[in-house]
């Protein structure tokens, strides 16, 4: 077999690519390749991690963006076909896995949770969700390479091994791609990061005022929590920033708590939190989707609850 | 037998619902304890074509059809009757009336603006002696020069306090008897007219609803509606396209009945079990939603034959009463399965059930319906 | 005076897909509709096309009985459609959809200045087809653009990225993947849907194109999801509350 490529963006998630990637090059008794723009430092890193190789794709001038390196890399993989290419699922990886698939001709499992080699097919078996979480949809590849597209906090990051030893390789340079950056703006937040958060409160619907977001956030100020939401708070209503939405389109966050008030559970937004360590809602319908996918469930009024909550907690 | 609709009711129906859940769900609530003329509602119907809808295009309309217009009076009534209301009194009425019997001027100067939505339109015909007996009314107008000259009083005019162009029935020939009363266009700015306030109402509240002065009133004579002394055969015609709205709007109000009853009763924990379990709430709700839809295809039905240009009066009729007498039957027992929470305002079964009342009474009450439908079948 | 393509899908809506008891997923009682993204690119071409002129042509691949939602886009703006119709097109995988897309862009429209796509499919949000489709067409391609305009004919836009937002232009034709709050979508009005069935759409059936490739992604199965969790339920009352509080405690998850 020709191997496993990880194209890689940022650090935190070449390294949960790693993890993955390792264990499947164990399993299939091949070489674990990064490529990496310009860092050698990175790059020793990355070997320390589990990497075999590391490519260097020559820097970037300022108005070049990743895309800048497509050509490159699919140059590289009609040479020495690899068995799979991984890619972290951010709006770049996104995008480049699938131009890339669609040069070479190949399939791509986008956003995929779950990957496995199947021994008897020799094939990887790709796990990803459809109709907005409400399905799995399982893949296989049926050309050569696979490819797939890895959200963040999938996989937890590859531990290095001090010393550990491999090849670093120059790649030549490209021709600059016509799609030029003329500025970048970089987003200040308004918020703290919940991906970050052990601890979150998210307002859903139920809440009727904007000015009940504050009863929330006491909740949140009680627990040492963050205050999050679901799509419509943000994007509708405009109560709370945008980078608060937790969901499909939103943040994917796994925090130890995860407490929804007025919350409905529409699966777009479960599957941002599924993976949170506990699960607790307030919600007064209790048919509600959100207390299928709860530990604790309270069926109640959240303007009642939440005082008494909040009381309770202080006690 | 087609029960299927065409692929353009059923976006027209969709974009209805979208348009409710953006702009009239919001304020559906507000608007009825106020007894507000929602004016920034209306500007919205009016940009996506809807105040004119059963109008041809030539006229300033959207050109559609019957049932595709009782299709949207239907999805707005199930959010707010009240503007479901103003619609089909504005559109299926006084748009119609204009269509069927104005001169190529009149609806030019007068249709036109009433069918894209600058103008409102209202109906003038009850007085306070003269209900569903018609022929007790008083209001008269006589011919000087080139005017008619109007005195009298109309009563429970919908749109009255808003509208811009009135269809106002008055004797011409009281001696003539049923055929001596005839039907004059009169402008909101005509000397000698003036509007009452706004009526405090049960329910449908922010639909406008006032008193008509006329003293004196002078309209030219250009203003006549058809020929003279065919008023109160206009006003029948008016009557039969309006139970087709009253209808649509009723099977609008069922269907908001059965929304939230669902909603409720699958919510609502009693004995350990949500009520939707217990066997004296689901029956209620497998009779609420028969109901409906035995309703809705009477109202359908009455659509297709005005469609089919079938006579289609005593379907109307039927439709008329069926579906009114349904929604107010079971908007009580929606009220009923929300217990004490749906006797509270804010809950949107009790507007429901005042809503559905007047549904009862107004366009020929559930008597003269009877009427209508006896002296046909026993014809 | 551009011309302006929109690409748009005609998805089960996911709110009418129920979950049966076994895990599998029922579609009996489905509804279709546009894509929730796609209606932001109809919207965007369209409105492009009142801004700057030119004309907005929607374009699908989908199985026949999608005719309603080709009405539905040229409700919504487009001046002309091209639907791509066939039975066995109900499944397609993203290669297939952006390979056929391309033949027939290539072979029937020719002439463009830029192709609009959603972020992604409202059913499979597997977010492929646009970039692939610039690829196959071998034209610059934007991803998760929130903004956009053209500008001495070039295409000016905003890129959303993880730390924060990219200014970018690249010479036309080009193709840009649209995010949801690039625009508020129109409601239609009623005429513009009576008359959507007059304006020309061009139907292209399967055996007018090249013999269609084998899907590279085969899918092996479609379940249910399903999160195991306790589902304990609480009452509201003050000992409910404290048992509520004490059942997070003991987890550990708070002190």
């Amino acid at each position: 077999m020709a191997g496993i490529w990880i194209i890689a963006e940022n650090r935190e998630q070449t390294l949960e690519l790693l993890r993955i990637g390792g264990e499947l090059s164990t399993k299939t008794g091949t070489r674990l390749s990064v490529f990496l723009s310009q860092d050698r430092e990175r790059a020793r890193d990355y070997i320390e991690c589990g990497a075999d190789e590391v490519f260097i794709l020559p820097p970037l001038t300022e108005d070049q963006s990743l895309d800048a390196y497509i050509p490159r890399i699919i140059v590289e993989a009609q040479q020495d076909v690899p068995d799979l290419i991984l890619i972290p699922a951010t709006a770049r990886g996104k995008d480049m896995a699938a131009r890339i698939a669609a040069r070479i001709d190949t399939g791509l499992c986008s956003s995929c949770m779950a990957l496995t080699f199947d021994d008897n097919h020799a094939s990887f078996v790709m796990e990803r969700l459809a109709y907005g979480g409400a399905a799995v949809q399982k893949v296989v590849c049926t050309t050569r390479p696979a490819m797939a597209t890895i959200p963040p906090r999938t996989y937890e990051p590859a531990d290095a091994v001090k010393g550990r030893q491999g090849q670093i390789i120059n790649l030549p340079a490209h021709s600059p791609s016509t799609v030029k950056i003329l500025e970048k703006k970089v987003k200040e937040r308004e918020s703290k990061d919940i991906t970050e958060s052990r601890l979150l409160v998210c307002v859903g619907r139920g809440v009727e005022k904007k000015e009940d977001v504050a009863l929330a956030r006491q909740l949140a100020d009680v627990l040492h929590g963050e205050l999050a939401c679901t799509r419509p708070i943000a994007e509708e209503y405009h109560w709370l920033a945008e980078e608060l939405c937790i969901g499909l389109s939103g943040a994917q966050v796994e925090p130890d708590l995860y407490l929804g008030l007025g919350v409905s559970g529409q699966v777009q937004h479960v599957t941002g939190f599924r993976n949170a360590k506990v699960i607790a809602a307030v919600n007064k319908d209790e048919n509600a989707p959100i207390f299928k996918a709860a530990d604790f469930g309270i069926v109640g009024d959240l303007y009642d609850v939440v005082p008494k909550l909040i009381a309770e907690l202080k006690k | 037998m087609d029960f299927m609709l065409t692929e353009e009711q059923e976006l027209i129906r969709q974009n209805m619902r979208e348009f409710c859940k953006n702009f009239v769900d919001p304020i559906a609530v507000e608007i009825d304890e106020n007894s507000r003329h929602p004016a920034e509602l209306l500007q919205k119907l009016a940009e996506g074509d809807w105040l004119g809808m059963p109008i041809p295009q030539e006229y300033g309309g959207a050109g559609a059809d019957q049932l595709t217009f009782v299709i949207a009076v239907e999805e707005l009534s199930r959010s707010c009757a009240s503007t479901g209301f103003t619609l089909s009194t504005h559109a299926g009425i006084v748009c119609m009336m204009f269509l069927l019997f104005g001169t190529e001027d009149q609806k030019k100067k007068f249709l036109i603006p009433l069918a894209k939505g600058q103008h409102l339109g209202a109906f003038a015909l009850t007085e306070p002696a003269a209900g569903t007996d018609i022929m007790a009314a008083t209001a008269s107008a006589i011919i000087d020069g080139n005017d008619y000259v109007i005195n009298g009083t109309k009563t429970f005019t919908t749109n009255g306090p808003t509208a811009e162009t009135y269809l106002v029935f008055v004797w011409t020939d009281k001696a003539a008897g049923r055929k001596g009363m005839s039907t004059l266009i009169v402008p909101r700015s005509a000397p000698g007219l003036r509007v009452g306030e706004h009526f405090k109402k049960m329910g449908l509240r922010s639909s406008q609803t006032s008193e008509m002065i006329f003293k004196d009133c002078r309209v030219p004579r250009e203003n006549l509606l058809g020929k003279e002394g065919m008023g109160l055969q206009m006003a029948m015609t008016g009557f039969d396209h309006g139970r087709i709205g009253i209808a649509a709007q009723c099977v609008g109000i069922l269907q908001a009945a059965l929304d939230e009853s669902i909603r409720y009763s699958k919510e609502r924990v009693q004995f350990g079990t949500p009520i939707a379990r217990h066997q004296a709430i689901a029956w209620m709700i497998a009779d609420m939603a028969t109901a409906l839809s035995a309703a809705r295809f009477l109202t359908y039905h009455a659509a297709w034959l005005k469609n089919q240009n079938k006579p289609f009066s005593k379907e109307a009729a039927m439709a008329k009463l069926y579906a009114s007498e349904a929604a107010m039957k079971h908007t009580v027992k929606a009220v009923q399965i929300h217990g004490g929470y749906g006797y509270c305002k804010g809950a949107k079964v009790e507007r429901l059930m005042r809503d559905a009342k007047i549904t009862e009474i107004y366009e020929g009450t559930s008597e003269a319906q009877r009427m209508v439908i006896s002296g046909n079948v026993l014809r | 005076m551009p011309a302006i393509i929109a690409c748009f899908k005609w998805v089960v809506d996911e709110a009418y897909v129920r979950r049966m008891a076994s895990g599998e997923l029922d579609f009996s009682s489905v509804d279709y509709k546009i894509g929730e993204y796609d209606r932001n690119a109809i919207e965007e071409a369209v409105r492009l096309k009142e801004t700057l002129g030119g004309s907005a042509i929607g374009i699908t691949v989908s199985v026949p009985e999608a005719t309603k939602g080709v009405k539905d886009a040229l409700s919504r703006g487009c001046d002309q459609a091209c639907f791509i119709a066939d039975s066995s097109f109900g499944n397609l995988e993203p290669s297939q959809t952006a390979a056929i897309l391309a033949e027939v862009i290539h072979s029937r429209i020719q002439s463009f200045d830029l192709i609009i796509c959603g972020e992604g499919s409202s059913d499979l949000y597997a977010q492929q087809v646009g970039p692939r489709l610039s690829e196959k067409l071998g034209i610059p391609s934007v991803s998760f653009v929130q903004k956009l305009s053209i500008e001495g004919g070039k295409l000016l836009a905003e890129r959303r990225v993880e730390e924060g937002i990219e200014v970018i232009a690249a010479p036309l034709p080009a193709l840009v993947t649209v995010l949801p709050d690039i625009n508020v979508p129109r409601i239609p009005g009623v005429k513009d849907t009576l008359m959507a069935s007059k304006k020309p759409v061009v139907t292209i059936k399967k055996d007018e194109l090249q013999p269609l490739g084998e899907a590279c992604l085969q899918t092996l199965s479609i379940t249910a999801s399903r999160i195991e969790r306790t589902c304990e339920r609480f009452g509201t009352n003050a000992a409910e509350i404290s048992r509520f509080v004490g059942s997070l405690r003991k987890t550990g998850v708070i002190r």
